[in-house]
């Protein structure tokens, strides 16, 4: 386990044409009370498991956030309601975008995960 | 049967101690870890994550969540982006690290959502986590009563031992003005240097003699009579409450100085505060010295325990022969004989923390901030203008502060010669140890050769020093203050305020009690 430090350590290897992708999706947050703790901690967790790079901008900004920060995604301030635009380049990028916005859909696997109903 | 083996060598705290040696120097004993910087931080930061983990195993769902998000944080790659900024910028690692959570810390706590606020807590909590880590577990203490021997001896190992056992002292080299020497005299503890290097047998009884300077080792299985180590007399604990006079009845101020907070417990009725706390032995490392909420509880401590009494806090005199661990790796730095105050304005980054600290510590008591080395009044302007945007700072945060006086210490030739230009200083006080070395130009380890012969000289300075203050506090704290012998001299000059090693007040206090304020013997003596 690493914490990381060395951001260029985490740089995806280049890969050959066909199995570089980037690909773009959009997604509504429906969580009650938007992108906090909680849900950012799932959101990244589940952001850091695919070797792309993954990147988050709200509300039509053109600000690109790097999506497996949890301060950048915290900071975001991210609120029911809002768009979000999810942008992922490199090795898995498609299966780690239909993950992600997947995870918003499902309001972050929050009753799931404190065993409550929704 | 063989005569026990005895040393002759150098008295550098006085008392004799008998116990079983401590053989500090191992043959296979690693060099200490200097990797420090990148490569520590890291590790540092897997353990916090390791200990994290472990805490959120058998956690309630509340903890787990507030411990999966301080790992997140540590994971974080945009941290280890912005860390990694920093030190392109020539800041130290640890620092720059600290100064990335702090921003973030900032950002966090003047969020509108109280949800997000709540989450700054989190993150200095990591903070500490990991330069708690990172200061490492601290050096293997040695078994109470032991007599320590080795080539030398850290100033952070003698604080973090119990002597109250007793116990001493006995260096093959070190010197008298060495900061171990210092912090023994401080506390009583028989030491002695120069042994030149001897062998035994850990476990071996030893006597230090600190008085004649001597080491005794046993020899043919004879055991070596253990007389009970020297304590300070308990005599003068009864002094009475309230104000000293000289023969003549001029009011002296007779203060202690301290090393870390556990030596404020010898601060007795008589006694009118703490006229120096040398800080850079609480703060012994760099993740220590990037640490605000250590060194806070370590001044607040202090403070409280002063109560309505004044406690002057030295910042940080690193640099030259005080290195800080883990600041091995700026080179520029520890070649560039840079030390004191000119360091702090050097590396602000330390300088910042620290005012945190005691900015906030300044609640608890009544603090003043002493900077050491101080040459040219720019010095205290700039140091000054530091504290007004550290206190501007913790006001947007709403965190209670109070500024504290900002005074120097005088030890620099330089600035003794030019006092009255020193007019933001708002309390002066003589550091006699680095003033006799700079003007005899005598090295750190010659010193205690000197000093004698330097005293006149430095009586001198000090006379002339004294006229130049116009009237503002003027206290004197070097070594110089604890020598009855000089006494005479230093009243003569005029000084009214001493502060000495809580060991020398009673031996101060009695001699004060003879002189007349002129320093002249008082009459019947």
């Amino acid at each position: 386990m690493t914490s990381g430090l060395r951001s260029e350590k985490q740089e995806p290897e280049p890969l050959p044409e066909p199995f570089k992708v980037n690909c773009q999706t959009e997604v509504e947050v429906k969580h009650g009370v938007g992108l906090h703790a909680r849900p950012s901690v799932t959101f990244t967790r589940l952001a850091k498991s695919f070797p792309c790079s993954i990147e988050i901008a709200v509300n039509g900004s053109d600000v690109w956030l790097n999506g497996k920060s949890i301060i950048k995604i915290m900071s975001a301030k991210i609120r029911k309601g809002s768009i979000l635009r999810i942008r992922a380049d490199g090795i898995l990028a498609e299966e780690a975008i239909r993950a992600l916005k997947e995870l918003i859909e499902r309001n972050f696997d929050e009753e799931k995960k404190h065993g409550r109903t929704a | 049967m063989a005569a026990p083996l005895r040393l002759t060598a150098k008295s550098a705290s006085p008392g004799i101690a008998s116990g079983p040696a401590f053989l500090a120097e191992r043959p296979d004993a690693p060099a200490p870890s200097t990797a420090g910087g990148y490569g520590a931080l890291e590790k540092a930061i897997d353990i916090s994550i390791g200990e994290l983990e472990r805490l959120a195993d058998g956690a309630d769902a509340e903890s787990r969540d507030i411990i999966d998000f301080q790992i997140e944080v540590l994971r974080d790659p945009t941290i280890a982006e912005a860390t990694g900024a920093r030190m392109e910028a020539d800041e130290n690692v640890v620092f720059a690290w600290v100064a990335t959570l702090d921003a973030y810390i900032g950002e966090l706590e003047a969020a509108d959502e109280e949800q997000m606020r709540a989450r700054a807590v989190d993150i200095l909590d990591i903070k500490n986590r990991v330069l708690g880590a990172l200061a490492g577990t601290p050096i293997a203490d040695f078994p109470p009563g032991s007599i320590f021997v080795g080539k030398d001896m850290e100033p952070s190992r003698f604080l973090a031992h119990d002597w109250s056992k007793g116990g001493g002292i006995a260096l093959f080299s070190g010197s008298t003005a060495g900061h171990v020497a210092l912090l023994a005299r401080a506390k009583s503890v028989p030491m002695v240097i120069g042994t030149g290097r001897f062998s035994a047998a850990d476990g071996d009884p030893v006597r230090v003699d600190g008085d004649a300077g001597a080491v005794v080792l046993k020899a043919g299985g004879i055991l070596i009579p253990s007389p009970m180590p020297a304590r300070t007399s308990a005599a003068d604990a009864q002094t009475e409450y309230g104000e000293l006079r000289t023969a003549d009845g001029v009011p002296i101020l007779l203060s202690i100085n301290i090393n870390d907070p556990a030596e404020i417990d010898a601060l007795d009725p008589a006694t009118a505060g703490v006229g120096l706390m040398r800080s850079e032995f609480s703060v012994a490392s760099i993740a220590e010295a990037a640490n605000e909420e250590r060194q806070l509880a370590i001044y607040r401590r202090v403070l409280e325990q002063a109560g309505d009494r004044p406690v002057t806090i030295r910042m940080l005199d690193i640099g030259g022969d005080k290195p800080l661990a883990g600041f091995e790796d700026l080179p520029s730095l520890s070649a560039s004989g840079l030390r004191g105050i000119r360091l702090l304005l050097a590396r602000p980054e330390i300088a910042r923390v620290q005012a945190r600290a005691l900015l906030r510590a300044a609640i608890f008591g009544k603090l003043s901030v002493m900077l050491p080395m101080v040459t040219f009044p720019d010095e205290i302007d700039r140091m000054r203008e530091l504290f007004r945007e550290e206190a501007e700072k913790l006001g947007r945060r709403s965190l209670l502060h109070r500024m504290p006086p900002i005074g120097m210490m005088v030890e620099v030739p330089a600035a003794a010669l030019m006092l009255d230009t020193f007019g933001s200083a708002a309390f002066f006080s003589f550091g006699t140890n680095d003033l006799t070395q700079y003007l005899a130009a005598s090295s750190r380890d010659d010193i205690d050769a000197d000093t004698g012969k330097a005293a006149p000289a430095v009586l001198r300075l000090l006379t002339q020093a004294v006229k130049l203050t116009s009237g503002k506090p003027l206290s004197i704290c070097g070594d110089m203050a604890g020598n009855p012998h000089h006494l005479p001299g230093l009243l003569a000059a005029g000084l009214r305020h001493f502060s000495v090693a809580p060991a020398r007040r009673p031996a101060i206090r009695s001699a004060i009690i003879g002189l007349n304020a002129d320093g002249t013997g008082a009459a019947g003596e």
